[in-house]
């Protein structure tokens, strides 16, 4: 009798109007992208001509696809942008000096990718803070980006590769984004891999306690940072036909940025990679819709534009907090 | 007797709710000098929340605390703790990066010299005088995460002695002392009482209630059941009272002595031979267990029993054999040995147990995800299945299995963590303290289940520190003394006091603290290491500079290096409070701006230097505030905020500027950095000024303390009264004014203001804190090592130089001084470990 009477006792109900809150909370970044997407095309006669506006973002897409499993185990990948530059310039120095076929260059941009990203596992798994230990392989990427080719960009890369920039009419920079995507929510959502993130971010004591094998996943994470980065870099050099040292500085914070307006808990444990899809949207219509405005408007200069994305980020992350509170 | 005496301490009908709960609904109690009042009640009875109240960390909503028969209000629990009231909190907040002197004498306040210093002889004296107290040989300057958990509390209390405390609250005292150091704690609470204090005693454990209190109030759900005599109130009238049911029917399980039958092993499942840990917590350990056998693991705290548990976990470095079924297995990693068909309940349930912030179900299901993953496909639904599966079994309450698990109480979340376990279908169960801070009604659940699943022929290794637990509910015990078994008994044949005795150390106390003292004295200090190792190469480099290179000027190098101690410090005063800020090199700018544009209006240089100078000072002041100010109003990380302003503060450069680099500043204003005509380095005298000026607060004020406590521990920190809301304005904007102060002198030094001018600084200003050994997750780092890492990063520069690298490579070398410096102290922490 007690039993039962005891797990009935401890029953609680949910309490109403909650949800409906919540539903609310949700409900910003759409209007902010909404309203975004109003002003981008108040301002665009024929969108598909906008594509190609749309490169840089989509690359700093692809990049927050892959932060966004990262900033969920409570790490942090300050390196991403000078991986891009450090793989460009890997790819363009074999390919120029060491006279590898373009192909073989592009391949060994991608082991210098996941060789760099996989340093920096190796520091997070030997116990240093990522944010710190990204920060200084940050510099030290550049500094090597910088390095192999005396500083001096690189160009002249072969049409044939410089043809595989579109695919089917669209630059590879969106197939590329649409299957790291794909394959960050199948990782991150729908399997086990995904359940330790989430579980490592909100705990990682607590995790490793409960056998998560804590850094194989830091360790897979971060290479697959890596080699996403050069993935982009290897796309970048067919699109601009040039590999430069002092590219995508940066970026890193942008990717940040479409990962927090996105939603995600800067602290890890908590978040989405289709939400920050969505930050992505929000921040890249803004971005891209003024910059079409201020054609028009004399005082929406580049600085305000820079103005108004900081106050965004900012606004919206005050607005996330509040909600997951509210929850 | 008592009362013709004056209660030293009254609480008159305090109520305080949370939101949806009414945690206390009107309680009254009163506590006489001189006695000992022991306040028991299930977990979530409001013991807790009436004990926060006491001292001062939380308000009641109504109802009134009298003082010496006196109506008092806490401000925070600093104040009441000055007028003599001390709270030995059950897990002892402390200040791990800190000097156990410094822990003991933040809580009473630092004292302070005539000058309004801190008066670190007297921190010292005073401290060595409490250890004193104890009889241990502890050296007060090392850092108290060194410190025993029994140290700790055991610390307090003799602290509060020596205050000459008025009323002692003590939470769950003995729950991390062993059996000697608990009878040194009864013997203090005698001292206090015969001195005259009072003393609130809060425990889980019957026999120390009617062993020490005079009176016992038993809380229920928020309020006072009933407050006797201890002579008037028996165990079993205050277990009902407690639970609100008859005491049998809790009892009523197959774990008592008298159903069970007596099992003999079964087939012997789970073996360890000659298991030595490598970090000599244990030696030599023969252990086994049978099919459907509880083995109960006494002995004190520090024995070696969780360093065994998590050594066969594969949580620590272990040497030797592990057997499960007669079978070895190889264990160095938690995964192999749940392959192995072990599970772990580790000591701690919040830090080591639970994500407390993901659902139930994520916590069930944490270590058998294989099991509900289909063709690599995780399924939310058959991981529910399993969770409400388990649940059931275990009786858990909860709502839904998408609650987060931090709202289930502390029986409930331990079920949890065991549920995970059951999951896994284990051979061996192991089980750290399963019942600590747990309530009576699910204590007793739990023991049912442990019997039922070693019924189904699990090995369970029960271990605690509670000897009627393991007395009452294991089928054999095995007593750990000092990293060894010390003997196995029956339960139901040895006696208490037998089992007891052989857990009790073999060498006598002195012999023992000397062992300690040898093996814990006095050695190089970490930290004055890490400027010893900084001021070696320093002077190494700069002495093969000076001779090796010619014109090398010291005075050139100085004026390089004044800049980046600026900033060094900037980023390190915001980090040791546990912030970070990115935006350095925007508000370097934004200071330059301002000035710039003070020094371009039409007045006479006179006038306008020092005001240009005021303007970007508060400009990157105000800068540093607002960035504090916006991560505490948005509860906000500050990586996000500054993110945020870092694109703001330089959106307002480019805008001030107008699109131009700014030039034609007046020419006395570029002397004030360096003056080409008497060669007065203004810049040299302006870091040594900031320098000592940030030193002194940093290392010798009061608040310059407080922001080491807030970020070593902010949670020890709000016991203190000590917030992010307080100091973090005061970090921030210090960050903020540094970085103006380096903007001033930068612009002053390049007598050009340009739209980029500090871009990227803020990077080589963390590295250069972090070269001169500030921690990054805060509470650890000294103004020299700061002044020192900017040093070594120009001196490298310069080397560079010298050795005809060129320009363009700093940020490789910037990125290896960091890696290499970080790798240092890594190794360096793990060796003093």
């Amino acid at each position: 009798m007690s039993r039962l009477d005891r797990v009935g006792a401890g029953v609680e109900t949910a309490l109403p109007g909650k949800r409906s809150k919540r539903w609310l909370f949700g409900l910003l970044p759409w209007v902010l992208l909404a309203l975004a997407l109003l002003l981008v095309f108040s301002q665009v006669r024929r969108p598909a001509l906008l594509v190609d506006v749309w490169v840089p973002w989509i690359e700093v897409g692809t990049l927050a696809f892959v932060m966004t499993a990262i900033i969920l185990t409570g790490g942090i990948d300050l390196s991403v942008g000078s991986m891009v530059a450090l793989t460009g310039m890997v790819q363009a120095v074999l390919w120029q000096d060491w006279g590898w076929s373009i192909e073989a260059a592009a391949a060994g941009a991608l082991l210098a990718g996941a060789l760099a990203g996989g340093l920096n596992g190796l520091l997070v798994v030997a116990g240093l803070s990522p944010l710190v230990a990204t920060l200084a392989t940050m510099a030290l990427y550049r500094g090597l980006a910088i390095t192999v080719a005396g500083g001096e960009r690189i160009t002249g890369f072969p049409q044939s590769f410089l043809d595989m920039g579109r695919l089917l009419g669209v630059p590879s920079q969106f197939w590329l984004a649409g299957l790291i995507f794909l394959g960050m929510v199948l990782l991150v959502h729908h399997s086990r891999f995904g359940r330790w993130c989430f579980a490592m971010g909100d705990n990682r004591q607590a995790a490793r306690f409960a056998a998560v094998p804590v850094n194989k996943v830091e360790g897979v994470l971060y290479t697959i940072n890596g080699l996403v980065a050069a993935s982009v870099a290897v796309l970048g050099a067919m699109r601009h036909d040039a590999s430069i040292p002092d590219a995508h500085i940066g970026t890193e914070l942008q990717v940040i940025a479409c990962v927090v307006v996105g939603g995600t808990l800067i602290t890890g444990g908590r978040g989405t990679v289709l939400r920050s899809l969505l930050g992505l949207a929000v921040i890249s219509h803004l971005d891209v819709g003024l910059q079409f405005l201020s054609s028009r408007l004399v005082w929406l200069t580049a600085e305000s534009r820079l103005i108004a994305i900081g106050i965004l980020l900012i606004l919206v992350a005050v607005w996330n907090q509040r909600s997951q509170k509210e929850n | 007797m008592k009362s013709e005496k004056l209660p030293i301490l009254q609480a008159v009908d305090i109520r305080r709710t949370y939101p949806g709960v009414v945690a206390l609904g009107g309680v009254s109690l009163d506590l006489f000098p001189g006695e000992v009042h022991a306040l028991v009640g299930e977990n979530g009875a409001g013991k807790s929340t009436l004990i926060k109240i006491i001292c001062g960390a939380l308000a009641p909503d109504s109802g009134e605390l009298l003082f010496q028969g006196r109506a008092v209000a806490w401000p925070n629990p600093v104040a009441a703790r000055t007028r003599g009231i001390v709270t030995v909190h059950q897990e002892p907040e402390l200040f791990p990066t800190l000097s156990v002197a410094e822990n003991m004498a933040l809580a009473a306040g630092l004292p302070l010299r005539g000058s309004g210093l801190v008066d670190w002889n007297r921190v010292h004296r005073q401290a060595r005088e409490t250890v004193r107290q104890i009889g241990e040989r502890i050296d007060v300057r090392r850092p108290a995460s060194r410190l025993s958990v029994a140290h700790r509390q055991m610390i307090q209390v003799a602290a509060a002695i020596l205050r000459n405390a008025k009323v002692v609250v003590l939470d769950e005292p003995t729950s991390a002392l062993s059996g000697e150091e608990a009878r040194w704690l009864f013997r203090q609470i005698e001292r206090l009482k015969g001195g005259g204090a009072g003393i609130l005693y809060i425990s889980h454990r019957q026999e120390e209630i009617f062993r020490l209190a005079d009176r016992i109030t038993v809380l229920r759900d928020g309020l006072k059941v009933w407050t006797r005599a201890r002579q008037a109130a028996g165990p079993e009238e205050t277990i009902e009272a407690m639970v609100g049911r008859p005491a049998s029917a809790l009892e009523a399980s197959p774990s008592s002595q008298a159903s069970s039958p007596a099992i003999k092993e079964g087939p012997v499942r789970f073996q360890v031979s000659g298991f030595t840990d490598r970090g000599d917590r244990f030696r030599q350990i023969e252990l086994e267990a049978g099919s459907g056998e509880i083995v109960g693991i006494y002995g004190l705290v520090g024995a070696g029993r969780s360093e065994l548990a998590r050594a066969v976990f594969g949580l620590r470095p272990a040497d030797g054999l592990i057997r499960i079924d007669g079978s070895r297995c190889e264990i160095g990693r938690p995964r192999e040995a749940l392959n192995a068909g072990i599970a772990y309940v580790p000591e701690d349930r919040l830090s080591q147990g639970l994500c407390l912030g993901l659902p139930v179900r994520s916590n069930t299901v944490l270590s058998t995800l294989r099991r509900w993953t289909r063709r690599l496909l995780a399924s939310r639904t058959r991981e529910q299945q399993a969770t409400r599966q388990v649940a059931g079994r275990l009786e858990v309450r909860y709502r839904s299995t998408e609650q987060p698990v931090q709202q289930l109480s502390g029986g409930n979340q331990q079920k949890v963590v065991l549920g995970r376990w059951l999951l896994a279908q284990p051979k061996v169960l192991i089980l750290d303290e399963p019942t600590r801070g747990v309530d009576v009604g699910a204590k007793a659940e739990i023991h049912r289940h442990l019997r039922l699943l070693a019924r189904e022929g699990c090995a369970i290794l029960l271990i605690s520190s509670e000897l009627p637990e393991v007395m009452e509910h294991s089928d054999r015990v095995v007593v750990f003394r000092e990293g060894e078994i010390a003997g196995e008994f029956d339960p139901r044949q040895a006696g208490p006091a037998r089992v007891a005795a052989a857990a009790l150390p073999r060498q006598s106390a002195e012999e023992a603290s000397a062992a300690e003292a040898r093996s814990t004295g006095p050695r190089f200090q970490g930290r004055s290491f890490n400027e010893l190792a900084l001021l070696i190469c320093v002077a190494g480099l700069g002495l093969w500079l000076t001779v090796s290179t010619e014109g090398f000027s010291l005075l050139n190098l100085l004026t390089h290096t004044s800049l980046w101690a600026i900033l060094g410090l900037a980023a390190a005063t915001v980090i040791v409070g546990r912030g970070i800020d990115i935006s350095i090199g925007s508000m370097v700018a934004l200071s330059a701006a301002c000035t710039a544009m003070v020094l371009k209006l039409p007045y006479s240089p006179e006038l306008l230097i020092p005001s240009a100078i005021l303007a970007g000072l508060l400009a990157g002041t105000a800068a540093g505030v607002l960035n504090s100010v916006l991560a505490l109003l948005g509860g906000l990380h500050p990586i996000v905020v500054t993110l945020g302003t870092l694109t703001i503060y330089r959106g307002l450069v480019i805008a001030m500027l107008g699109g131009r680099p700014m030039t034609g500043l007046p020419p006395e204003f570029g002397k004030l950095a360096i003056d080409p005509a008497t060669g007065f380095r203004g810049a040299v005298a302006v870091a040594a000024l900031v320098v000592l000026l940030v030193y002194l607060w940093m290392a010798h004020t009061r608040s310059g303390r407080h922001v080491y406590a807030l970020g070593s521990s902010p949670r020890a920190a709000g016991l203190l009264g000590l917030s992010r809301a307080r100091l973090w304005p005061v970090t921030f904007g210090l960050g903020g004014l540094l970085a103006g102060v380096a903007g001033v002198l930068q612009l002053s030094m390049g007598q050009q203001m340009q739209a980029r001018l500090g871009a990227g600084w803020e990077l080589s200003a963390i590295a250069v804190a972090v070269i001169g050994g500030v921690g990054i997750t805060g509470g650890r780092g000294t103004v020299l090592g700061v002044v020192l890492g900017a040093l070594l990063l120009r001196l490298v520069n310069s080397a560079l130089v010298r050795w005809g690298v060129s320009d363009q490579q700093t940020d490789l070398v910037v990125g290896s001084l960091i890696l290499a410096a970080l790798l240092l102290d890594l190794a360096w922490r793990g060796w003093e470990r």
